[in-house]
């Protein structure tokens, strides 16, 4: 890939940035700049980080969003029957958890294929998700008593954020469980006979991903104070679409945590800039499709063909 | 990581054992729903997965063409956003007055047009197809939205009302739609040059190249079989809903299953036409069999991924080719 074709995503963020500054009064202002981190960026940001890690070690994570909404799943159940807030975290991680060690279980076990197995993961957290709400019933937890965990996870989730970036990309860049798993991603065999457990990896990386995504659903239900069943799987295409986009400021191609992030901004910023400068919500999903196929084109095209 | 063992052997017994479960799970139906075994239930189980099935010959096709590897292959998740938007074109057209032809035409080329622009994006920009395929269905559903100011539309028209109904027989017209289509796609994939040359250049792209194939014009066109697939199953679907509604993303991950396990009940293990039809007659069964048994439908996917996870782990092929 020739050098300036890495900087296409940064560029297109910098143009979309400054074209949306220009044509709204309101884009560049303290309180939609918020609202862009809080609500569109933090989540979707936690997902992809997700996403990231096991994109690094070669794999795919179709299952992102089951995380999710396991861990919002036990965080609001455990809340309606009056858990403690630190009960109900601590479920939502375990929640997240499950869906994680039985995607290791299915990779770094029986050696499936990432996309095969979070596939099924995915189909069998729906059913489990439709049997326990009667179909898809939201479990709403607006009423009664107020709950200072809602305000308080409010409030932290930037700080979540941080923390997740920073943990992951120490974590890919410094830790020796972060080299193997790059090492594992760009040539398994070789990796494999180089006496990493690329297994063992594999698997442990599906449950530290299911670990971030169940932060995500904590960060989810808390800011809508409700558990909306199979609401996860909305991240899932962008996360992966985040992602990949992320590969292209790579001088490899790979996953790395600066292009996930610029690709997480990219999107989160054509989705508000679009609707504050007066593009209808149906045209604006058309203009994000189109600024993703773009930005993709400038990097392939520069790309040593397949 | 070490490969395992090339036993073919293992590998036909294996096969074997999906074409069992696929047996047992028809018998203990058979057994515990009545009406199961009625030729009036299978040919309406075959209506029913006329839209599926459809879907699935496309993403098959493409996945012939552009080689197994999920990732970097042959993949088009945008077929169930072109799905909506040819619906939503058909019904919009006709619901304006204009006349049926008018409307397939239009119809059939937005699909065409939709799997133009995969096939520019794969081929043309080099874009993987995995994320071409995804941008392009943003772009896609956005404009089914448009259209549709995410609404339903209603529309009844002569040629919908025949496409629901029963044909000849008493046969429901879309299980000839998809019996059909199945006697089409099969042979000429499995047996025209066109067919044989475009599994050549998914199997082994470099070698294919060699030997002297176009080989971006077979990935290109596999993709553009696919949108019209997709324009077709927008047809079926508009006729079966009379009209167009909102939420045909959801159809996509059936898709894929249905493509994927189609490998499985393929002769070599290799992505067929012939497997896809098998897979997408089980999923249609599976369903029909847990609505008559009166199991909640909420079981249906987690039993449709449990089997994908069965199936692959007993498939050792599956699981290189696959990775």
């Amino acid at each position: 890939m020739s050098a300036y074709a890495r900087f296409g995503l940064p560029v297109a963020l910098l143009a979309l940035v400054v074209l949306f500054s220009l044509t709204s009064p309101t884009f560049l202002t303290a309180a939609n700049l918020r609202s862009l981190a809080l609500n569109h960026f933090a989540i979707l940001a936690l997902a992809s980080l997700a996403m990231t890690l096991v994109v690094t070690s070669g794999g795919i994570d179709l299952s992102v969003g089951t995380a999710i909404d396991m861990a919002a799943l036990a965080y609001i159940v455990i809340l309606q029957q009056g858990g403690a807030p630190p009960l109900a975290i601590l479920g939502a991680l375990g929640g997240a958890a499950l869906v994680g060690l039985f995607n290791a279980g299915l990779i770094g076990g029986l050696g499936l294929p990432p996309f095969l197995a979070t596939l099924g993961t995915l189909f069998i957290g729906q059913s489990v998700q439709q049997l326990a709400t009667n179909g898809g019933v939201p479990i709403y937890l607006i009423s009664g008593a107020p709950r200072p965990i809602f305000a308080a996870v409010d409030a932290a989730r930037l700080w979540l954020v941080a923390f997740a970036i920073l943990g992951v990309a120490a974590l890919l860049a410094a830790s020796l469980f972060g080299r193997r798993l790059v090492a594992a991603g760009v040539g398994p065999a070789v990796a494999y006979y180089s006496g990493v457990p690329v297994r063992r990896d594999l698997g442990a990386v599906m449950i530290l991903a299911a670990l971030i995504a169940g932060v995500a659903g904590i960060v989810l239900s808390s800011s809508v104070r409700s558990y909306a069943p199979l609401s996860g799987n909305g991240y899932l295409m962008d996360a992966i679409g985040a992602t990949f986009l992320g590969t292209t400021f790579s001088p490899w191609g790979r996953a790395n945590v600066a292009g996930t992030l610029l690709g997480v901004l990219l999107l989160s910023v054509v989705k508000n800039g679009l609707l504050l400068i007066g593009v209808s919500f149906y045209w604006s999903q058309v203009a994000g499709g189109a600024v993703i196929l773009s930005v993709l084109a400038v990097s392939f095209l520069n790309r040593r063909e397949a | 990581m070490p490969k395992p063992p090339n036993r073919p052997a293992l590998a036909t017994a294996l096969r074997l054992g999906a074409y069992l479960a696929f047996a047992a799970i028809l018998l203990v139906f058979a057994l515990a729903a009545p009406g199961f075994l009625t030729l009036g239930n299978w040919l309406n189980v075959l209506q029913q997965s006329a839209i599926l099935g459809l879907l699935a010959f496309g993403l098959t096709i493409v996945v012939i063409g552009g080689g197994g590897n999920v990732v970097t292959g042959g993949i088009d998740l945008s077929v169930a956003a072109n799905l909506g938007l040819a619906a939503a074109v058909y019904a919009s057209l006709v619901k304006h007055g204009y006349p049926d032809a008018l409307a397939a035409a239009a119809t059939l080329s937005a699909g065409l047009a939709v799997g133009a622009l995969n096939a520019v994006a794969v081929t043309a920009l080099g874009i993987v197809p995995l994320l071409a395929t995804l941008a392009v269905a943003k772009i896609v559903s956005g404009l089914e939205f448009v259209l549709t100011q995410n609404s339903v539309v209603t529309a009844t028209s002569p040629f919908l009302a025949w496409l629901s109904d029963n044909g000849p027989l008493a046969v429901p017209v879309m299980a000839y739609v998809l019996v059909l289509v199945t006697l089409i796609a099969w042979p000429a994939v499995q047996a025209t040059p066109w067919g044989l040359r475009l599994q050549a250049v998914g199997a082994h792209r470099e070698a294919a190249r060699a030997a002297g194939l176009p080989v971006k014009t077979y990935v290109a066109g596999s993709y553009l079989v696919s949108g019209v697939f997709g324009a077709l199953a927008g047809i079926l679907s508009a006729a079966y809903l009379t009209g167009s509604s909102p939420g045909s993303a959801d159809i996509l991950l059936s898709v894929v299953v249905a493509a994927l396990l189609g490998v499985v009940f393929s002769p070599r293990l290799t992505p067929s036409i012939g497997g896809a039809a098998s897979a997408v007659l089980f999923i249609g069964l599976l369903n029909n069999g847990f609505q008559l048994v009166n199991i909640s439908s909420y079981w249906v996917s987690g039993v449709e991924g449990a089997l994908i996870l069965f199936v692959v782990a007993c498939t050792p092929s599956q699981r290189e080719a696959m990775s």
